[in-house]
């Protein structure tokens, strides 16, 4: 069976055959083979050794994350999305840079309440510039226009509660 | 004795733990998305009080008495933040003949009013740092903001009278950003202190900022501790804190514990307080304000000094003389240092990460402490703070200390949602913080630099590993499924696993 497995703007294949026991397998990362012996800890971690490489051993867990989609890898205190086979995530998606170009949409990140709208529509605005304060967990977050353009649509007045992945905000 | 808890998260846990020692019985409380809620099954009861927004549960003083009288509970511990520093909160349990554990009602309206707490330090001859003396209330005009703006001088500190954790601060480095930064602080002061009062305060360039712990009992004693060193905050919110400050000598010690114990004696002060004070780089040291209340990093405090500060709270509300050596209260044993975990995303500007927690496996081990509040399969809720855990080191030095705390980060796991673990796992490599050169502004400066980096960062080999490990749990999960094992539990995640384990097929 063969993976691609994305992280960090980077897909490397994975090819994954059975090897000498059942928790032995034989990986080829990008043509380069070695032995992994792997064994499942709890629901979501994986404890990897790796014979033919000085023997050293790694614990990583994956967990699906909160996005639509999102899978997570945690190791050694760190956390990265991972897309295996292209199942590409709402934040990774948001990630590409793309944005600078055609519509953008200024969607709220997590459930709260509009505290203030900063632009109406018609409005000129920088790349970066507040365009929404959301209010969540005590703290105030401002969103900003993710590129230099015109405000399209204001899609809610403030005091407005809003579920996570609501559009507010669209510029053109 | 039995003690309701009027909190949540890991603060009523570190409450129910210390009933626990002391073999009293615990009365937990909740809102709606509160009920799978760690302090709702650590407590030998539990009520329910309401909706999740905190003004509906929480904050609800007439339900909480309700619940006390229901319960049977004799005392209440009102934790940090929500109704902590209400005075009349601590005035209902009173009426209620239910024992407050905290300050009398009269304490908390001293010294909760920040300008009424400046005056009683000017009192007690301890120096402030130069600002406006009345509050500047909702129906203060336009001109006379600029006036009080310019009489203090430039830049200056926008706080909110009722303020606490950094929520209605701003600052201010000209006069024409003045209405603008006091119309935002009132915004954020109104919706969480439910009073839009401000106040101004000259600003300080590089301070410190320490604080001094003291208990007070009934009895007029009054025992300052060693200062805890709070200057690593982000947006005027502390995020790590340690004991003993390495800016702080035993002789400026001494000093600092008598200007905050003459603050505390002043204001007749009773149970656990703190007296925050900023430190100027030339050594003089100016008091900001007294918290009424146990402060989240109270742990560093009993880490050096092997006192328990929650048991002395309840110790001194039922009326027992403090028999603390002054001493050892001031003389630190080793280091300590807390990193506060929220469930926020580094990499996205620390911006809120509730959700499922779907496993999570807290440090431990020597020298390690956790006060978490949190366990697998509970949903961090928007309604609240995002904090979920702290994590304490302590070692013999700072250094031994620091060492504990990033072994102790890379062991941690919270599955499922974005910690701040990795911000910190950065943070204890930065050299000017293991060197100790650092002020309140010390962290801001050095996030503006980073514009951005993510804060786990993975050489090639730990991203071969990861890949790898992706890969291998399509895999497993695949054989699961067939077999009717593991991958078949039908996790709420399953959507990728299913897609991999197609996909992984078809390969």
């Amino acid at each position: 069976m063969t993976f691609e497995v994305e992280l960090n703007g980077r897909t490397r294949s994975i090819s994954i055959e059975r090897a000498d026991s059942s928790d032995r397998f034989r990986v080829t990362v990008d043509g380069h083979a070695t032995l992994v012996d792997v064994q499942r800890t709890g629901q979501f971690g994986l404890s990897m050794l790796f014979p033919e490489d000085t023997h050293g051993g790694v614990r990583v867990s994956l967990a699906p994350g909160s996005a639509p989609g999102e899978l997570l890898a945690y190791l050694g205190g760190r956390t990265v999305p991972v897309v295996v086979n292209g199942r590409r995530t709402g934040r990774a998606a948001a990630d590409t840079g793309e944005g600078a170009l055609g519509e953008q949409k200024v969607a709220a990140p997590m459930p709260g309440r509009v505290v203030r709208v900063l632009v109406a529509a018609g409005d000129t605005v920088e790349a970066r510039q507040p365009v929404v304060v959301v209010e969540a967990m005590k703290m105030e977050n401002e969103l900003r226009s993710p590129k230099a353009g015109q405000v399209k649509e204001v899609t809610v007045a403030a005091g407005a509660s809003v579920e996570a992945g609501r559009v507010l905000v669209v510029i053109e | 004795m039995k003690v309701l808890i009027a909190n949540r998260g890991e603060i009523a846990v570190r409450v129910i733990r210390a009933c626990r020692e002391l073999g009293l019985s615990t009365v937990a409380v909740y809102s709606d998305c509160d009920r799978g809620a760690r302090h709702v099954r650590d407590a030998d009861q539990a009520i329910h009080l309401g909706p999740s927004p905190a003004v509906e549960s929480y904050l609800r003083i007439d339900r909480l008495i309700d619940a006390a009288k229901a319960t049977g509970a004799d005392a209440v511990h009102p934790g940090y933040g929500f109704l902590a520093e209400n005075a009349a909160f601590a005035l209902a349990c009173r009426d209620a003949g239910l024992t407050f554990i905290g300050p009398s009602p009269d304490a908390i309206k001293r010294m909760g009013s920040k300008t009424g707490a400046r005056e009683i330090a000017i009192r007690a001859g301890v120096p402030v740092v130069p600002g406006t003396e009345a509050p500047l209330g909702a129906n203060a005009s336009d001109d006379e903001i600029r006036r009080e703006g310019a009489r203090v001088g430039f830049p200056l500190m926008v706080k909110a009278v009722a303020g606490g954790g950094g929520k209605g601060m701003r600052v201010v480095e000209s006069p024409d950003a003045l209405l603008n930064a006091v119309r935002t602080a009132r915004s954020e002061a109104g919706s969480a202190f439910g009073d839009t009062a401000v106040y101004f305060e000259r600003r300080i360039l590089k301070p410190r900022h320490i604080e001094i712990q003291l208990l007070g009992d009934h009895y007029g004693t009054v025992i300052p501790f060693v200062e805890r060193e709070c200057s690593i905050q982000r947006r005027h919110q502390k995020v790590v804190e340690e004991s003993p400050s390495m800016a702080v000598d035993a002789h400026l010690r001494r000093r600092i514990a008598d200007a905050a114990a003459a603050v505390a004696s002043a204001a007749a002060y009773t149970n656990a307080g703190t007296i925050e004070f900023l430190l100027d780089e030339d050594g003089s040291f100016y008091f900001l304000e007294m918290n009424t209340r146990l402060q989240v990093e109270h742990p560093v405090t009993e880490m050096v000094t092997s006192l328990d500060l929650v048991h002395w709270q309840i110790r001194i509300a039922r009326g027992e003389r403090l028999t603390i050596d002054p001493d050892r209260a001031l003389t630190p044993q080793g280091h300590a240092i807390e990193c506060r975990v929220y469930a926020e995303d580094p990499d996205q500007g620390f911006m809120p990460s509730p959700g499922l927690v779907r496993a999570i496996r807290p440090a431990a081990g020597p020298g390690i402490r956790d006060d978490g509040g949190v366990l697998p399969g509970y949903t961090v809720p928007v309604f609240y703070d995002s904090m979920i855990a702290k994590l304490i080191a302590w070692a013999g030095t700072r250094g031994e200390a620091i060492g504990r705390m990033t072994r102790a980060l890379q062991e941690y796991e919270v599955l499922g949602i974005r910690t701040t673990i990795p911000f910190f796992l950065w943070l204890m490599r930065e050299p000017d913080y293991l060197a100790g050169r650092f002020d309140t502004s010390y962290l801001d400066r050095l996030l503006a630099a980073r514009r951005g980096q993510s804060f786990s960062t993975f050489d090639e080999r730990d991203e071969v590993h990861i890949a790898i490990a992706a890969a291998l749990d399509a895999v497993m999960r695949s054989r699961g499924a067939s077999s009717g094992g593991a991958g078949s539990r039908g996790t709420r995640g399953s959507a990728w696993t299913a897609a991999a384990r197609l996909d992984g097929l078809r390969g």
